[in-house]
């Protein structure tokens, strides 16, 4: 016990002497006199330094190496066809990993001028694929998917390549133009449409919701079911429905390096107030749950979501499954408004290369897998709807009921601009603040302008 | 008759701690139970995503047997996990033990300035530094496909920081041991692998057995070293995006199996090695 | 106390002064009292040592010099070079080519790594030089000089630390050292998402960033960084304290006397601490949420009519984590707490029986005093681990709800930590992130010593004597 208690008392001594005598000079007062002992560190403290350059050395080689090799291919590549060897490392959502790898060989048989070309790929979400993009863009991928809120974000880090002038056109002319826009930061085509699908609309049970024409009519079903109807009103995606609904703007120029110039706002409007006051009400009613994931949701009879989830909700629904439209909603004004809301796109971004033959093939591997075909068979192996306007006209395609869905919605939707990375978490948090109640279910209309102000100060503040 | 009258407080006493005792463990217990009732589910006809009841109504494998597939490579991020956790837990277990033996039984120049220094260095946010060790290891060639020895090196090099609780341990046992021993002439080195090391066995275990748990919660560090490298993930890595992207629908029941496959062998080893813990935890952590 | 600190500081500062002065010194007069062999030493290190025999000691410091000059020369330089502008030519395009410029980012590392390097060589060279001292020294005086057998064998023995320490520090040096310093130095560039390598450069801006931190108008983080700050420390206080003392209740429940099954009690308690976090606390988080199994089991029995927002309120949110925290808190309390227990002498309870104490006095008086006496270190590291407790709230909550009311897209329950790390995920605001990290460092560092003063084994270390 004793003992114990002393060695508390060490250590409590000795953290003590930390804290109240920081810095001091523990090694560097000893003096010389030590002799014995200063030899061995000598002895020591160069092997050490011998380890870490010998490592730091090494890889010093390795870097002029590499630049060796790379000048001499360039040279070499000039005058020659050869596009010689490599490989590509390609980055898509879980899902389509096995139907990339058999449309890579297609692409390859195809051409057999790449033939030195192999190809990895992997499964990277498309929310994560910018941000490890970003983090070392040598390292990520050289053909990678991405939703198209990550553009600006990809283009200023440098991890998108401009697309190539005769493939521009040729994507320019085939596919829809809301989809070329979203792949147009400035005035500059910076990837290959693969989809235009990342709109939302409704899926719902059929044994609940009989009417899925209004919004109020919906709630008051689920309500009476005893389930929940999911719209995720704290996303800056889904929120847009409302303001876009009512008739408010939010819109971003940028100039050709992925910079934003300009916002155009009107969200501190009578529409703005119109829209939010809908969230609140809505945000309020006992059926209401926040969320947008099918999986992660429970007691579901209706939900705000997109084509990705349609197996999900075929599953879940079973022989209830259905889809609309967006449903109408009556404003605090007395009118009828129609929820409006993103028509979205996935693309296909190429990473600048430092190697033009690879580059080469690259700007092909993307044409190839963006390409009419690809989209359809993308289409029938995992339901991604098309955004190549001859693959829209298939009949398959039309024949698909989420797509249908999709398709009256996107009637009412705007096409997705660019948008910086902090509205998305600004609007997270407005949508926050009227589900908490701190934006309370009886504000006034001059609170929820006063917060539509500040809301739309800060998004302004994104521009610079 | 008063002694009766205690007796029964006593008994009436012992009655409410256990009724207390067994409300706790039933709250304790109730995010497990649920954990394993939901990897049970069938996901063939009740869906793998999240439901509202906890029993579930048909009793299947299929999740386990989706683990097992080979559909993905849980196998391979098991292996991963594993490996990780068995060298870093060897390794750092070494290192502990050296750094804390110089430090609690030698006296040279710089030992308390490197002590100092070493706790206020613990006390910078860690993670910050998580860009700076990427490119670090990039240099080496860590990253990615070789992600693996690149965060064992990691979780190892910096290791030494953690001595608090095994110097604790070593500056209970007696120093005249050493005095003795040094007069009969054995080298420091000698008295270290044949003296200190035997009696020590609870905080060897102790110390091999955190450091062990550590690795099966690396997400944040190991999906920065090994991003779009999926042989190179961790279970943690790889079974987080199940739950949080939205690629994975009705994976829920699916991170149910694989989370009561992960905790099996951690749980195992920990309720054998109890005993040790407690006895490291309190032998050093506090100095009792 | 504070004042006696200070003298202290003085007094070391001075010491440290005349140590330097010292230093130089004996530099000095080792040259000019030195032979041949000695002066040679200054230029080439480890010179002296061989020729007078001391192979091992000489060829090690020789080939220190070697190697540091290959490293500079190959590849440190190239780096160390360009630091003060870190980098000045600009990524540009040939045709479809990209041909990269300066990394700003390698650059800064290895800069400093290069700076590392070069103090470790002087440190090295000091020491050449006073070996080379301590040899002529010895042979003036007629001493015989150790056989290089010796040297070797005292590494086993007599300098044993080295040999231990050696890889230890060199690893923590490469792996915590130099990132540290590393991020310090970010706070001072405008390395953000604007400017990042390979494809941007990024330079020094001084304390810019700081400024940004403390302005309180629109666009400033101040604000914000206080009420973070606020719940960073709330959160620490009760997630340390409140399990403390529950834990330490737990514990003394089951070592009632009486209470059967103690080690299955126990047992079903530290399952939390064996079932890894990121799974239990991600179904916890899940069981707590609007649509979750806990919402729904009250809703089903008619206990209420709406979901209790466990996430979505601010208030409730922290709360919930708090109180979630518990049930992750209380076993390793309980395991310490079980230990310790056994450990308070018998007869302190029994003169207290016999005096008419009862239960809650000899509580207040013997186990409280001892167990806030053994475990004061200790509570201080729970302390400072939960300032900086990043998986819990990650894994709970997110940092969410977010609040209009927040600037730099903080949420509600996000820690000062998990801000940061949003920062530098999110929107690769690295230059804001490590402002904010030096910060916590800041504050970690200040609560850590102003708790230390108020702990009781510090206050009155004759306590149980």
């Amino acid at each position: 016990m004793k003992k114990k208690l002393v060695s508390v008392l060490l250590t409590t001594a000795m953290a003590a002497s930390m804290l109240t005598a920081c810095g001091s000079n523990g090694g560097s007062a000893e003096p010389a006199a030590d002799t014995a002992e200063s030899t061995e560190t000598t002895a020591e403290e160069a092997a050490t330094e011998e380890a870490t350059e010998e490592a730091t050395e090494e890889t010093a080689e390795e870097t002029t190496e590499e630049t060796a090799e790379e000048t001499s291919e360039d040279t070499a590549a000039a005058e020659d066809v050869d596009y010689g060897t490599g490989e590509i490392k390609i980055w898509v959502a879980d899902n389509v990993v096995d139907f990339t790898k058999e449309q890579f060989d297609k692409f390859i048989e195809e051409n057999p001028q790449f033939a030195g070309y192999t190809a990895t790929v992997e499964a990277t979400g498309e929310g994560d694929a910018a941000g490890n993009m970003i983090t070392d863009v040598e390292a990520g991928a050289d053909i990678y998917g991405f939703a198209q809120d990550q553009i600006a974000r990809l283009v200023s880090a440098g991890a998108l390549e401009v697309v190539e002038d005769s493939n521009a056109e040729k994507i320019k002319a085939d596919n829809d133009a809301g989809a070329v826009s979203a792949a147009t930061v400035g005035d500059t085509l910076y990837a290959y449409p693969l989809t235009a699908d990342n709109g939302y609309f409704l899926y719902y049970d059929k044994s609940v919701v009989t009417d899925p024409s209004t919004l109020e009519g919906i709630s008051e079903q689920c309500e009476a079911a005893g389930k929940n109807f999911y719209f995720e009103v704290n996303s800056g995606w889904y929120q847009t429905a409302f303001f876009f609904g009512t008739g408010a703007e939010l819109t971003y120029d940028t100039d050709n390096d992925g910079n934003f110039t300009k916002c155009n706002s009107t969200y501190a409007s009578d529409e703005g107030v119109v829209a939010l006051k809908e969230i609140i009400e809505l945000a309020n009613t006992k059926s209401f749950q926040n969320g947008s994931s099918i999986s992660s949701a429970t007691d579901v009879a209706a939900i705000v979501d997109g084509t990705w989830d349609a197996e999900a909700a075929k599953e879940l629904f079973g022989d209830n499954y259905a889809c609309a439209k967006l449903p109408t909603f009556t404003g605090s004004d007395g009118k009828e408004y129609q929820l409006s809301g993103f028509g979205g796109y996935k693309l296909l971004g190429v990473k600048p290369q430092e190697d033009e033959n690879k580059l080469a093939v690259c700007d092909a591997l993307a044409d190839y897998l963006a390409s009419e075909e690809v989209q359809l068979a993308r289409f029938n192996a995992v339901g991604w709807g098309p955004s190549n306007l001859k693959a829209q006209g298939a009949d398959e395609v039309k024949a698909d009921e989420a797509l249908t869905a999709l398709g009256e919605q996107l009637k009412f939707a705007i096409p997705q601009g660019q948008y910086p990375g902090d509205y998305w978490s600004l609007a997270t948090s407005l949508g926050d603040s009227v589900i908490s109640g701190e934006i309370p279910a009886d504000a006034s209309d001059d609170d929820v302008k006063k917060a539509l102000e500040d809301f739309q100060t800060t998004c302004e503040s994104y521009a610079k | 008759m008063i002694k009766t009258g205690y007796k029964t407080k006593k008994a009436i006493g012992n009655v409410f701690a256990y009724i207390f005792l067994i409300l706790i463990c039933i709250i304790w217990l109730f995010p497990f139970v649920g954990l394993v009732l939901q990897s049970f589910r069938s996901y063939a006809t009740e869906y793998g995503g999240m439901v509202s009841y906890i029993v579930p109504k048909q009793f299947s494998l299929d999740n386990y047997k989706f683990m097992f597939s080979g559909e993905t490579n849980f196998l391979l991020w098991y292996k991963n996990t594993v490996t990780i956790a068995f060298f870093v837990s060897l390794l750092q277990t070494m290192v502990i033990l050296c750094v804390s033996y110089a430090l609690s039984r030698m006296r040279f120049a710089g030992r308390t300035l490197l002590m100092k220094s070493w706790l206020i260095l613990g006390l910078f946010p860690g993670f910050l530094t998580m860009i700076c060790l990427y490119f670090l290891l990039k240099q080496f060639g860590l990253t990615q496909a070789g992600a693996i020895p690149g965060l064992i090196l990691v979780s190892v090099a910096s290791s030494g920081m953690g001595y608090y609780v095994c110097k604790g341990y070593f500056d209970t046992i007696p120093k005249a041991l050493d005095e003795a021993a040094r007069i009969d002439g054995a080298s420091r080195a000698r008295i270290f692998f044949t003296m200190t090391i035997p009696m020590s066995k609870p905080i060897i275990i102790y110390t091999a057995l955190v450091a062990f748990m550590a690795p099966w919660n690396d997400y944040i560090f190991a999906s920065y070293v090994a991003f779009g490298h999926d042989k190179s993930y961790n279970v943690a890595v790889a079974m987080y995006r199940w739950m949080n992207t939205n690629d994975y629908q009705g994976y829920f029941t699916r991170f149910c199996a694989g989370g009561v496959l992960i905790a099996i062998p951690v749980t195992i080893l920990f309720m054998f090695l109890q005993k040790y813990y407690v006895e490291g935890v309190t032998g050093g952590a506090v100095k009792g | 106390m504070a004042h006696g600190s200070k003298t202290k500081n003085k007094v070391t500062l001075a010491t440290l002064l005349s140590a330097l002065g010292n230093d130089l010194k004996m530099i000095g007069l080792t040259f000019k009292e030195g032979d041949i062999k000695t002066k040679l030493s200054f230029i080439i290190m480890g010179l002296g040592p061989i020729l007078r025999g001391q192979i091992l000691i000489g060829l090690v410091l020789m080939l220190a010099q070697a190697l540091f000059f290959w490293y500079i020369k190959g590849f440190g330089w190239a780096y160390l070079s360009k630091i003060t502008t870190l980098g000045t030519v600009a990524t540009q395009k040939i045709k479809r080519k990209t041909v990269y410029g300066d990394n700003s980012f390698l650059i800064l590392l290895f800069g400093v790594l290069s700076i590392f390097a070069v103090i470790a060589i002087i440190t090295l060279w000091r020491l050449n030089v006073a070996e080379n001292r301590k040899e002529e020294l010895a042979l003036k005086a007629g001493k015989k000089l150790p056989t290089n057998l010796e040297t070797f064998t005292s590494l086993f023995d007599k300098n044993f630390d080295k040999t231990l320490l050696l890889l230890p520090v060199t690893g923590i040096f490469v792996f915590t050292v130099l990132p540290i310093v590393f991020m310090i130095f970010i706070a001072f560039t405008n390395y953000d998402s604007n400017h990042q390598p390979p494809a941007n450069l990024f330079t020094w801006v001084g304390l810019e960033n700081f400024k940004e931190l403390v302005s309180f108008g629109n666009q400033g983080l101040g604000p914000t960084f206080f009420k973070v700050l606020a719940w960073t420390l709330v959160w620490a206080f009760f997630a340390t304290f409140i399990d403390y003392f529950l834990g330490l209740a737990v514990a003394i429940l089951i070592n009632k006397k009486g209470i059967k099954f103690k080690k299955l009690w126990r047992t079903i308690l530290v399952m939390t601490i064996a079932v890894p976090q990121f799974v239990s606390l991600l179904y916890v988080a899940k069981m707590f949420a609007n649509d979750g199994l806990i919402n729904g089991f009250l809703k089903s029995v008619g206990l209420i009519e709406n979901s209790i927002p466990f996430w979505s309120n601010p208030m409730l949110a922290r709360i919930t984590i708090i109180v979630i925290n518990i049930w992750i808190g209380i076993p390793y309390l309980m395991l310490i707490a079980t230990g310790l227990l056994m450990n308070i002498p018998e007869d302190l309870y029994e003169s207290a029986r016999i005096d008419g104490a009862s239960p809650w006095q000899m509580f207040k008086s013997i186990t409280l005093p001892y167990m806030l006496f053994v475990t004061g270190p200790f509570l201080l590291t729970q302390f400072t681990g939960n300032l900086n407790n990043f998986g819990v709230i990650f894994l709970l909550s997110g940092g969410g709800p977010g609040t209009i009311s927040y600037a730099g897209n903080a949420g509600t329950t996000d820690l000062l930590v998990t801000w940061l790390y949003k920062m530098t995920v999110n929107d690769s605001n690295y230059k804001m992130a490590s402002v904010i990290g030096i910060m916590v460092f800041i504050v970690t560092a200040i609560f850590a010593l102003g708790v230390y003063g108020l702990l009781p084994s510090v206050k009155d270390e004759e306590g149980f004597q």
